[in-house]
């Protein structure tokens, strides 16, 4: 039995050394040139070093190295100081959908339920370099569709995901109010122009609102100080 | 003039919205709402031919894969992000402290040496210089 490990052993060991024909008992002669050895051969074989120092090395940096070490604020070096401070700074969402709140539909389930893995995307390649074409009219018969609502078991994508609190993040898309996902009325998205005016009158809406809130509350604040009207509001004015 | 990457997620916004906009169209379809339909397929067509126009310019742009593993478990791949930099910042820190401790103890052991072996360590110093 132990013969037989022993056979094993030798039948794996390498026939040559992995240092090729160098011996590592030996040291090597220093590439820096500081080292001096003096080799004895006769009787007695011997490698003395002559040398000023042994393992003497031109120090780090000296001699026009990268001195770009763990020393430095790599953060720093690398300009990513603000990245730092803006992940340090604030307690990040759990969620994927915190991350991108204007996808429809419910994005937090593991990806596995429904095979739509980012994973599988790149296990299994999905055929490409083929140019796209747009669809014939014979193509586009086959997208013909009987009039009526989905059977039953289609409409689960139609739930919409539970109502979040808006982000900074979030830039457009979705009305006031409206929880992303949620069936807005259908715009016209394939002109990016459109797309963005639609942003900005949105956008518009919002301060045109804002700005007559402030303006509403300052006259309220003007008519409480002034005199004439002795902080009461038109309604509350007796009668003449 | 935005970034590619701007560009990128311009286009997959409007193309994810357009897929949106059909599965309304498909969950109670009405017949004249074919034309519309037939439309909507053809610019998802465009959107693809877009995107596909994109890839030149984001070519250079690597993500860790596991990034992807984030995202299919259904998490804030920001959450990957904050946990290398807090890693990194770790490691760069521990590096620098051992670095630090290996300095002190160069010039500790120099002081020794040069009292022990005043000769040597003068010697060893002119070599330095």
């Amino acid at each position: 039995m132990m013969s037989d490990q022993f056979r094993k052993v030798e039948q794996y060991s390498p026939k040559s050394s992995p240092r090729g024909a160098r011996s590592p008992v030996v040291p090597r002669q220093d590439s820096s040139g500081t080292l001096k050895t003096t080799i004895s051969l006769g009787k007695n074989p011997s490698i003395v070093h002559s040398g000023p120092f042994y393992l003497m090395k031109e120090p780090p940096g000296s001699a026009g190295e990268c001195d770009l070490t763990g020393a430095t604020n790599l953060m720093a070096y690398y300009g990513l100081e603000h990245s730092y401070s803006k992940f340090n700074g604030k307690k990040l969402k759990e969620s994927l959908s915190s991350f991108l709140p204007n996808l429809p539909g419910i994005v937090d389930g593991p990806g596995q339920e429904d095979n739509s893995t980012l994973g599988s995307v790149i296990a299994k390649r999905p055929i490409g370099g083929k140019e796209l074409l747009p669809l014939t009219s014979a193509q586009l018969a086959g997208f013909r569709l009987h009039p009526g609502p989905l059977p039953e078991q289609y409409r689960y994508v139609s739930a919409t995901p539970p109502k979040r609190h808006k982000s900074k993040h979030k830039k457009h898309k979705h009305k006031d109010g409206a929880p992303p996902g949620q069936d807005t009325p259908l715009q016209d998205s394939s002109n990016p122009d459109t797309y963005e005016k639609k942003h900005k009158k949105q956008k518009r809406h919002e301060d045109d609102k804002e700005r007559k809130k402030r303006k509403k509350e300052k006259k309220r604040k003007k008519q409480k100080h002034s005199p004439e009207h002795g902080g009461l509001t038109p309604s509350q004015h007796p009668a003449p | 003039m935005s970034s590619p990457l701007e560009n990128l997620e311009t286009q997959l916004e409007m193309f994810i919205e357009n897929v949106r906009q059909i599965r309304i169209i498909v969950s109670d379809f009405q017949p004249q709402g074919q034309s519309v339909l037939n439309q909507k397929i053809q610019s998802l067509v465009t959107g693809l031919q877009e995107v596909d126009k994109l890839k030149s310019q984001v070519h250079d742009i690597h993500v860790p894969t596991e990034v992807f593993d984030y995202i299919d478990q259904g998490r804030n791949p920001q959450l990957y992000t904050k946990d290398c930099i807090d890693k990194a910042l770790a490691k760069n820190e521990e590096v620098k402290g051992k670095i630090d401790s290996y300095k002190r103890f160069k010039s500790h052991l120099l002081q020794e040496l040069s009292k022990t072996f005043p000769n040597e360590i003068a010697k060893y110093k002119a070599i330095r210089e």
